[in-house]
């Protein structure tokens, strides 16, 4: 693995992601998908994830919530969230977990959502999963939670194609909300979305962290929205997490020649107040 | 000015069912030789449905088209559409959707010089499909006999301008051409639109959601919401010196490299929904600098 440059670990780790490898089955054998990676998720941290399509980011998301179907498989490393052997979980235990604990916003949310249920039902049915059954309890939850999001609670017994994209897509991170999570990771969640919603919605959920205080793995392509928003950021090519760092350290000074060949591909919107980039000598 | 290759006035579209939706409204702008006009806009604004109108895909329900002066807004007889269509040529989106996936590269390639130009023979055909995937930087040796699949979607691109161009076109227009491609390779795309303009005299439209990349590529940027033309001018100007809220709004949100959301001014975006409706309104394009244009709304101060 060609690390430059390890985040240490940090005392309040939330995450732990210490030497993952997931790979593909496939008729050729095992193709790796992700090798060896390595992070850790601090708690109230917004650690973004980037690298293009087969990077191995959205296969890294989808291990760490035990999501991974087969012809993947987790063939080595281990994943502790918040003192929990995430690896070890089975059965109901393994079920309960997720959401309880970890919760995931995915890219599609026109998708994530039952055309066929009302939202009041969609989130009822998440409660119950998790052994909520009082109905008033749950009436009230769910319009607090949509409250949360900037949604109006009478909405709760509209179907999701009353919702525009981007409401759909609130809806999808009131779930995501919905049972306090340590964790919640979102897998380009707003990509389907304008930029205008786009920047809405992540400056409400930057508001929601303030005030809940969890933690985000957050997985994009986009790499410009990335350094706003993430308090560290990794880089991956390859299944191989090549660089990590702080947005600005990793804008002004990027170790890896590929972490400068994404930013160069990226035409800047004002050439003119652009951070000043460290000529870097003896780059590898 | 030069005379503009393509102009449209005032051009409308209102898709018709049981509620009618104006996609369109007033739309002018002049394609020049040489330059490139970006629209740029969110889903819905209307943008695709320019690029529609435009490549003969469906017809504007208002307004004028003019092709090298001529008006061209009714299709003509068959003879009439097919040399318009092989002068206004179009990059799609989708590079994956936009090839047969039963055909091989040439056939893509030769085939529009068989519909264009009857009267290339076999070899002429070849020796310009050749030609072709030299320009768009694809190895015709290896290229050529490929199919769809055995591409990636860069070189897919690559195909589709070369498509694109076979017939000599003298407007090209881009419909998102780099919004399904990976980030690192999205400007090598991009960086093929410059010497078709500069060497070719190429007019282009150059369709995207992503007003960075108009500076790019376009000289001219046109900002679209709600199917009106909401600001258009100079690229330079309508990124530095917006002058309508949305696209002051649109500049706000739009992702930038190592500026913190907390850093940048946010109060814009927390007035997103009232800069929308304000948009929707039907003002009057004035005229605020040489070129640049903006529609007036209620609440300029915004």
């Amino acid at each position: 693995m060609t690390v430059i440059q390890m985040n240490q670990a940090k005392p309040t780790s939330l995450l732990s992601v210490r030497e993952l490898c997931v790979d593909y089955a496939s008729r050729q054998g095992l193709k790796r998908a992700v090798d060896r990676v390595s992070f850790d998720v601090g708690a109230n941290e917004v650690l973004g994830l980037a690298g293009e399509s087969g990077s191995g980011k959205s296969t890294v998301a989808y291990a760490i919530a035990r999501l991974h179907r087969p012809p993947a498989f987790i063939t080595g490393g281990s994943i502790v969230l918040d003192g929990t052997d995430v690896l070890k979980l089975q059965g109901e235990t393994l079920r309960q977990w997720r959401w309880r604990d970890v919760s995931m916003v995915l890219q599609s949310a026109m998708n994530a959502l039952n055309p066929l249920l009302t939202v009041a039902a969609q989130f009822a049915d998440l409660f119950r999963a998790h052994g909520i059954r009082n109905k008033a309890e749950i009436r009230e939850r769910s319009a607090e939670l949509l409250r949360m999001v900037g949604i109006a609670p009478d909405r709760l017994l509209d179907y999701p194609h009353r919702f525009s994209g981007g409401m759909r897509q609130r809806l999808v991170i009131a779930m995501a909300l919905a049972l306090s999570p340590k964790l919640i990771i979102m897998d380009e969640p707003t990509t389907a979305l304008d930029v205008v919603v786009q920047r809405e919605l992540l400056e409400e959920v930057t508001v929601l962290r303030r005030r809940l205080g969890f933690s985000i793995l957050f997985i994009t392509h986009d790499l410009a929205l990335m350094s706003q928003f993430c308090d560290r950021i990794g880089i991956m090519l390859n299944g191989d997490l090549v660089e990590m760092g702080p947005p600005m350290q990793m804008v002004e000074a990027p170790q890896h020649p590929y972490t400068r060949k994404l930013w160069n591909a990226i035409p800047p919107l004002h050439p003119s107040e652009m951070p000043p980039r460290r000529v870097l000598e003896n780059t590898p | 000015m030069t005379q503009p290759i393509l102009e449209t006035r005032k051009l409308g579209m209102v898709y018709r069912g049981h509620r009618d939706v104006a996609a369109l409204t007033d739309v002018s702008f002049t394609l020049h030789r040489g330059r490139a006009l970006a629209l740029v806009g969110e889903s819905g604004s209307g943008k695709s449905t320019c690029a529609k109108i435009l490549t003969r895909m469906v017809t504007a329900t208002g307004g004028q088209i003019l092709f090298d002066g001529k008006d061209v807004t009714r299709p003509g007889n068959r003879r009439e559409v097919l040399a318009y269509r092989s002068q206004v040529q179009m990059v799609f989106q989708d590079p994956f959707a936009a090839l047969n996936p039963a055909h091989d590269v040439r056939h893509h390639l030769s085939r529009p010089l068989a519909l264009h130009k009857p009267e290339l023979g076999r070899g002429e055909r070849e020796d310009r499909a050749v030609e072709l995937s030299m320009m768009v930087g694809l190895d015709p040796v290896e290229t050529l006999g490929k199919y769809p699949h055995e591409l990636s979607g860069g070189q897919r691109q690559r195909v589709n301008l070369a498509r694109a161009m076979a017939v000599d076109p003298s407007v090209l227009i881009a419909d998102e051409p780099t919004s399904m491609l990976d980030v690192s390779i999205r400007l090598t795309i991009l960086d093929m639109f410059k010497p078709l303009k500069r060497d070719r005299g190429i007019a282009m439209l150059y369709i995207t959601h992503d007003i960075a990349t108009a500076r790019y590529v376009a000289e001219e940027t046109a900002v679209i919401y709600g199917g009106r033309i909401v600001e258009i001018g100079p690229t330079s100007a309508i990124i530095d010196a917006p002058r309508h809220p949305y696209t002051r709004l649109l500049l706000a949100a739009v992702p930038e490299i190592g500026r913190p959301f907390g850093a940048t001014d946010a109060s814009l975006v927390r007035e997103a929904d009232r800069v929308r409706e304000i948009s929707r309104e039907p003002g009057r394009l004035s005229e605020v600098a040489p070129g640049h244009l903006v529609r007036e709304c209620s609440a300029s101060h915004i």
